[in-house]
């Protein structure tokens, strides 16, 4: 399990790791823009909001099951870097789903 | 008289007086005027110019035209960053509507809601925000004073400091002493003073391998201690002598003439001397009357003091709880600060306080470690609610991710601060 995720089709690593998945009810929330976008204020002290990369890999324009899927697999522990399994770790469902409906509205 | 930022940029007696006139303000948009441009303060202008879509007004008061970020100073002074990897302007504040101004602010005025600016004249506000980062306490350590920060460098407010203190160590004979005067608790970047000695070995080990280097503490124990006795073992063998409380490393004075520095009464010949001295809030929230002894006490629900509704206190200056004094903390206080203003000033919906903090060091070339938590806001503080550490014994790619990680961390929450 790599601790740092690839830049390039993210998510498709999330979804394809053997023994996880995620809630059909999990995917299904409407993310609220608004607060997705308070909240990730967080993620951009290290993501940041151009897309650009370097060590730290770009989060903007994902699908939002994509993003939905990587947030809980660091959620669950499945995915070991230590910062994002405790950010994910408080973070609610509603708040997963905003986050990934506002990184999905960023263009790179 | 119409309120533009002309009128304040000419900062005459007559526009001064006009931008104090509460009629003129109650015409205008909500003002919030921003002293001290690092870690909080940069986001916060930031964050409420670009969020309120030009609907607020803000100023941002910083004296310098180039902040030298004190996160990664360490790399420049172990020779990883060259000194304008670590300097950034204030154009893309501006380029996003923020009103720059490169001045000192010398005063406060809470009845009259002005800051008063060292060039002249004042400048009106119905929200402020310092974020002045950190003084040092007079008489801290015996024989050291602002005078002698040439001879012996604090290093500790990046930039020039960091500058002669890296020419000092490079200056260095052979095999000579360089010794650091660590700080009490609380203070600016608890593992600082830890990764700058790990960046001053590894400079030696390359170019100076028989120099020593001697840390007087006046702290039984400091972060990431087995992580960096760890490292300092694993690639400094010998290099670092680190005493301290028990053995009397709290009980140091210095003689910036002589070059000496004593401890508990044993007196060592030293070539290059950083003393990082006790710190206080800066001190403009002294003379804004925020401060209750040496930090500026906020509510953790959205950093503004306890002593005034109107005004707010961020990043290492405040008194806030559990979190650590760090510009990652600074940053975060300042999302939570700027939905808050924003919300007060616009009507705009205030979400509920989430902070957060990790802070990186590197030990070695390819060697970091890291440490974060999580906080909440509660009545009493902002308090911990969840957290991490590196650990020791880790393979070398976990230390290199580390490392990786924390480079792309720099870019972005530099990206964050100044657009």
């Amino acid at each position: 399990m790599s601790d740092i995720p690839a830049n390039t089709a993210p998510a498709a690593a999330a979804i394809s790791a053997p023994g996880f998945s995620v809630a059909p009810e999990l995917l299904a929330i409407e993310g609220d823009m608004e607060y997705g976008e308070y909240l990730a204020s967080e993620c951009t002290a290290c993501h940041q909001a151009s897309g650009a990369n370097n060590g730290i890999p770009a989060i903007i324009g994902w699908e939002p099951d994509d993003f939905v899927i990587a947030m809980h697999a660091y959620k669950q522990k499945h995915r070991d870097n230590p910062v994002m399994q405790m950010v994910t770790g408080r973070l609610a469902n509603d708040e997963i789903a905003a986050l990934a409906a506002y990184f999905n509205s960023l263009e790179p | 008289m119409k309120l533009n930022r002309r009128t304040f940029l000419g900062t005459t007696a007559a526009a001064s007086a006009a931008l104090a006139a509460p009629m003129v303000m109650a015409q205008g948009r909500p003002r919030v005027v921003v002293v001290g441009g690092g870690a909080g303060g940069a986001t916060a202008a930031r964050y409420i110019a670009k969020d309120s879509k030009g609907e607020v007004d803000v100023t941002l008061i910083e004296p310098t035209r180039t902040y030298y970020t004190c996160f990664f100073s360490n790399l420049y002074l172990g020779g990883f960053k060259e000194i304008d990897d670590i300097g950034h302007t204030y154009g893309g504040l501006a380029a996003n509507g923020v009103n720059v101004v490169h001045d000192w602010a010398t005063g406060v005025d809470r009845d009259a809601k002005t800051v008063a600016l060292a060039g002249g004249g004042s400048v009106a506000y119905d929200k402020l925000i310092l974020s002045p980062g950190i003084d040092f306490v007079d008489g801290a350590v015996e024989g050291w004073d602002m005078s002698a920060q040439n001879a012996m460098p604090h290093a500790y407010k990046a930039g020039s400091q960091s500058e002669l203190l890296r020419a000092q160590l490079q200056a260095m004979p052979q095999g000579g002493t360089f010794a650091m005067v660590a700080p009490p608790n609380p203070y600016r970047c608890p593992p600082g003073p830890y990764e700058r000695v790990s960046m001053v070995a590894h400079w030696m080990k390359l170019n100076n391998p028989t120099a020593k280097i001697l840390v007087a503490d006046p702290k039984p124990k400091f972060s990431k201690m087995a992580l960096f006795e760890e490292g300092w073992n694993n690639h400094y063998a010998g290099m670092i002598d680190w005493v301290g409380e028990d053995f009397g490393g709290g009980v140091v004075s210095v003689d910036p003439a002589a070059m000496t520095v004593t401890i508990d009464g044993e007196v060592t010949n030293v070539d290059v001397c950083n003393v990082i001295p006790a710190m206080k809030a800066g001190r403009i929230a002294d003379l804004a009357g925020v401060t209750d002894g040496k930090w500026a006490p906020v509510n953790a629900a959205d950093m503004s003091s306890k002593a005034d509704a109107d005004i707010y206190v961020l990043g290492d200056a405040s008194q806030q709880g559990d979190m650590p004094k760090s510009g990652f903390s600074a940053n975060s206080q300042a999302k939570v600060c700027a939905n808050a203003v924003r919300g007060a000033l616009t009507g705009s919906k205030v979400f509920p306080a989430k902070y957060s903090n990790t802070c990186w060091s590197l030990i070695e070339a390819n060697d970091g470690v890291k440490v974060g938590a999580t906080y909440e806001a509660t009545e009493e503080k902002i308090a911990k609610v969840d957290g991490f550490i590196s650990q020791t014994g880790e393979t070398s790619a976990v230390r290199k991710a580390t490392y990786e990680e924390s480079e792309g961390w720099y870019t972005g929450i530099t990206s964050d601060m100044f657009g």
